[in-house]
């Protein structure tokens, strides 16, 4: 380790129940350097931002600062020793002023005998802000402001901790581009260049190619642990991705082989669908055995899509057939009646209740079924969850363990288990393999075939589109709420990435 | 893996920690006072029990799908205003109007909670003092009492059979229906799913605000139930006959280890909650506490029930 790095980890290691999500990771940040940091879903970046910035505590290992070992009590200990965040979600609340907010929880220095002297308080915001360049009143409520505006004003927000360590600071930016647009992206990144003496920062983004336009640096996560490290100047987004996939695609990994035709008979028929401002004019057909898989980045409409589908956003336009029957859901019971069965991406919110057995979630979407004279037949659920588990091989020490003790990959097992059970005819996998380590997803990617060969139609939204061409029939691609491409993914026959990034941005 | 064992440990220790504590007060109180630990003390302490009981079952079917019923007390003391209005006119019909007007109670509430999507506490707090109020102006602001040729109608509450009083047997009738409905029925498993984890019981196609109305239904029918037991022992109705009641019903609630954010839970619990409740009242009289100082100590007892329960580690923020 060299010892002019203002912040770096020391073979940390971090573990919750069932998963190890950091690894031996050990990085550093120089001064005044700007570090990328990637990977997938689950590769464990949140987890390396949340010990920097105090929110977890590392199991082993060392956190540094400018070579000195530290102990990072939380949020604001962070905070005091110079570690700013500026996060993917905006943080900044919308109700207040930007002055407000730039100061939140630390107007003291403005206050006497209780009563807060505001006038100050905002020529010190006003300071802040000429910092980043921003040009707007701090005054302002921060709902008034565009998302660029507001991004401006965390990185401000940040910069005031220089008043409180005195020194050099790191700021961690969590997908600070997920919501700007490209003209915005480029004053952020210039904005952020110019503050290089002031702070050095750690950049984490999706893209890969914004990383390599604005870091020093990048290291590169995968399964939790730092598998490179790169300049950016000896870097290209495909060196990138395959360190950050690990491997060159193969047609193996996502059980090509087992991807059967599928069958003539058509499960659900979409015509012209719309819903508000979300989607507009959507057709599709899904027949039994068929994955339909659907390519979009954020605001493709793709989520609201699926939302649809599963019963949580009724559309208002168009016409909808599951079964051969019309159907518009106005709640997830509809839908479930209809024979959908809804995998979300929050599984441990909207997938199981995490606090009730496994035994009880396989059976919750069911009960009606073994249901004799208004009692649970308490014998038949534990034949039908032992049954699921032994099927599915669930890893779990038994059928009343609470969910909440599984892994995230025997999670996800339960919650397809749930649905087997309700003998759900359409699965929507709403991102099936987020936060799951590889040997997980492809457990998944084997029980999504298996079902498919019994006759399940299954509609799928990726965190990759490497996994939505992999898995699937066919592809959709949506861009602006509309399908500007289908696409036919035979094995054997699947399409490039590239060829369908066109389609999408 | 060694924290998940020690986790799993305490939570064990936990659920019997209640029950512990029932015998070591019994035991406690039995040693200074012989006479409690006598059939006939124990058989007086049950049927003492049985209406603090009632009130806390209801309350607990609308805990466990993680909401609160503050109008119990309100609604039990209507009942016995009820019951003493329409005893002389409507004979056993009475008894079966209170509880039928608790159902509409209920149902009240259930919907302003469900479809205003309003927060129960205040659904109910509402509802209590329309209940409150309707009470006073119905009774004339007074207390009703009973006359003579009407205690005959009250003879299943006062009676007794085999030396074992009505009131303990109506108490083991409510304890068997609740536990079946709470444990063994679709409603009692939905309600711990939607207390455990609303959002994925409502994805699951659970029809949430179906289960949270009968919960509310419950949860007054059962207030109802409890006023006219009231009425029935103390021979009167009166606006404030069940005034005091609802902070020992929550007590007992919790005390027994239902979890306040609901999902956890069971009528038996409750049963040794509302035990532990009278245990701890007679041990007060017993050491010469003021009857009126009660509630200081049910208001500790509740706070202190409420942190040992709850695992406030997974529970961020409290509102």
């Amino acid at each position: 380790m060299s010892a002019t790095a203002e912040l770096s980890l020391e073979g940390v290691n971090k573990s919750f129940p069932g998963v190890q999500a950091l690894k031996d990771v050990s990085i550093e940040v120089r001064r005044g350097e700007i570090v990328g940091l990637i990977g997938e879903n689950g590769a464990g970046k949140s987890t390396l931002m949340k010990i920097l910035s105090g929110v977890y505590q590392p199991d082993t290992g060392r956190i540094l600062i400018a070579g000195k070992p530290t102990r990072l009590q939380d949020s604001a200990d962070a905070n005091r020793k110079g570690i700013g965040m500026v996060f993917q979600e905006q943080s900044l609340l919308t109700n207040l002023t930007v002055g407000e907010n730039i100061y939140l929880g630390y107007e003291a220095q403005f206050t006497r005998g209780g009563i807060v002297h505001w006038k100050r308080l905002y020529a010190a915001a006003a300071r802040q802000l000429a910092k980043v360049r921003l040009d707007v009143d701090p005054r302002m409520r921060a709902d008034d402001l565009d998302f660029a505006s507001r991004q401006m004003v965390e990185i401000a927000k940040a910069l005031t901790l220089e008043d409180g360590s005195g020194g050099h600071l790191v700021i961690l930016l969590d997908e600070p581009t997920s919501v700007l647009e490209r003209a915005e992206i480029e004053v952020l990144f210039a904005r952020v260049r110019a503050l290089r003496d002031r702070a050095s920062f750690i950049f984490v983004s999706h893209r890969l190619d914004e990383v390599l336009e604005l870091s020093d640096r990048i290291y590169v996560m995968k399964d939790g642990a730092v598998v490179a490290e790169l300049a950016a100047a000896e870097a290209d987004v495909p060196k990138l991705h395959h360190w950050m996939v690990g491997r060159s695609l193969q047609a193996e990994y996502y059980r090509e082989p087992l991807q059967k035709a599928f069958a003539p008979e058509v499960l659900v028929e979409a015509r012209g669908l719309s819903l508000g401002q979300h989607y507009r004019d959507v057709s599709f057909t899904l027949h039994r055995g068929e994955i339909l898989g659907i390519a979009g980045v954020i605001g493709s409409g793709r989520e609201e899509l699926t939302r649809t589908l599963a019963g949580f956003a009724p559309h208002d336009g168009g016409t909808l057939e599951v079964g051969g029957r019309a159907a518009r859901f106005t709640t997830p019971a509809e839908a479930v009646d209809a024979g959908m069965g809804y995998i979300p991406r929050e599984r441990r919110v909207e997938g199981l209740v995490l606090f009730l057995p496994v035994a009880a979630n396989i059976t919750l979407a069911d009960l009606g079924s073994l249901t004799r004279y208004g009692l649970i037949d308490d014998r038949r659920e534990r034949e039908i969850a032992s049954g699921w588990v032994d099927r599915l091989r669930i890893r779990t020490p038994g059928i009343q363990t609470l969910c909440l003790n599984l892994s995230g990959g025997n999670q996800q097992k339960v919650v397809l288990a749930k649905w087997l059970e309700a003998k759900a005819k359409v699965l929507i996998l709403d991102h099936p393999t987020r936060g799951l380590d590889v040997g997980a997803k492809e457990e998944v990617y084997e029980l999504v075939r298996a079902v498919t060969a019994e006759g399940l139609g299954v509609i799928l939204t990726s965190d990759t589109l490497e996994e939505t061409i992999g898995l699937s029939h066919t592809v959709l691609v949506m861009r602006d709420g509309e399908i500007t491409h289908r696409a036919d993914a035979a094995p054997g026959m699947k399409p490039r990435q590239v060829d369908l990034i066109g389609h999408m941005v | 893996m060694a924290t998940m064992i020690g986790r799993l440990g305490s939570d064990r220790l936990r659920q019997w920690l209640p029950l512990a504590t029932l015998v070591i007060l019994v035991a406690l109180i039995g040693a200074l006072q012989p006479v409690f630990l006598q059939p006939a003390t124990l058989l007086e302490l049950a049927g003492d029990t049985a209406v603090l009981f009632i009130l806390a079952t209801g309350v607990t079917f609308v805990i466990m799908l993680g909401g609160i019923d503050l109008s119990i007390q309100s609604m039990a003391s209507l009942a016995s205003v009820v019951v003493a209005l329409t005893l002389s006119s409507l004979g056993y019909w009475s008894f079966v109007l209170a509880v039928a007007l608790g159902a509409v109670a209920g149902l009240l509430s259930g919907l302003a909670h469900t479809r205003l999507r309003i927060p129960s506490f205040i659904a109910t707090l509402a509802m209590g003092g329309v209940l409150f109020s309707t009470a006073l102006v119905t009774s004339g602001e007074k207390s009703i009492t009973l006359e003579v040729a009407e205690r005959d109608y009250l003879t299943w509450i006062t009676g007794a059979a085999l030396g074992i009083p009505n009131v303990v047997v109506i108490g083991l009738i409510v304890l068997v229906g609740a536990h079946v409905l709470q444990a063994h029925t679709r409603f009692g498993r939905y309600s711990a799913a939607i207390g455990a984890g609303e959002p994925a019981a409502y994805a699951s196609g659970v029809k949430v605000n179906r289960q949270k109305v009968t919960a509310y239904v419950l949860s007054a029918a059962f207030a109802a139930l409890a006023g006219v037991i009231l009425a029935g022992r103390l021979a009167s109705g009166s606006p404030t006959l069940a005034a005091e009641m609802l902070l020992p019903s929550i007590a007992a609630v919790v005390v027994g280890g239902t979890a306040i954010t609901g999902g956890v839970g069971s009528i038996w619990r409750t049963l040794v909650g509302a035990l532990i409740i009278s245990v701890v009242r007679i041990g007060m009289t017993f050491l010469g506490v003021n009857i009126f100082a009660q509630n200081i100590v049910f208001g500790v007892v509740l706070i202190a029930a409420v942190a040992i329960t709850i695992d406030r580690s997974k529970i961020p923020i409290v509102k």
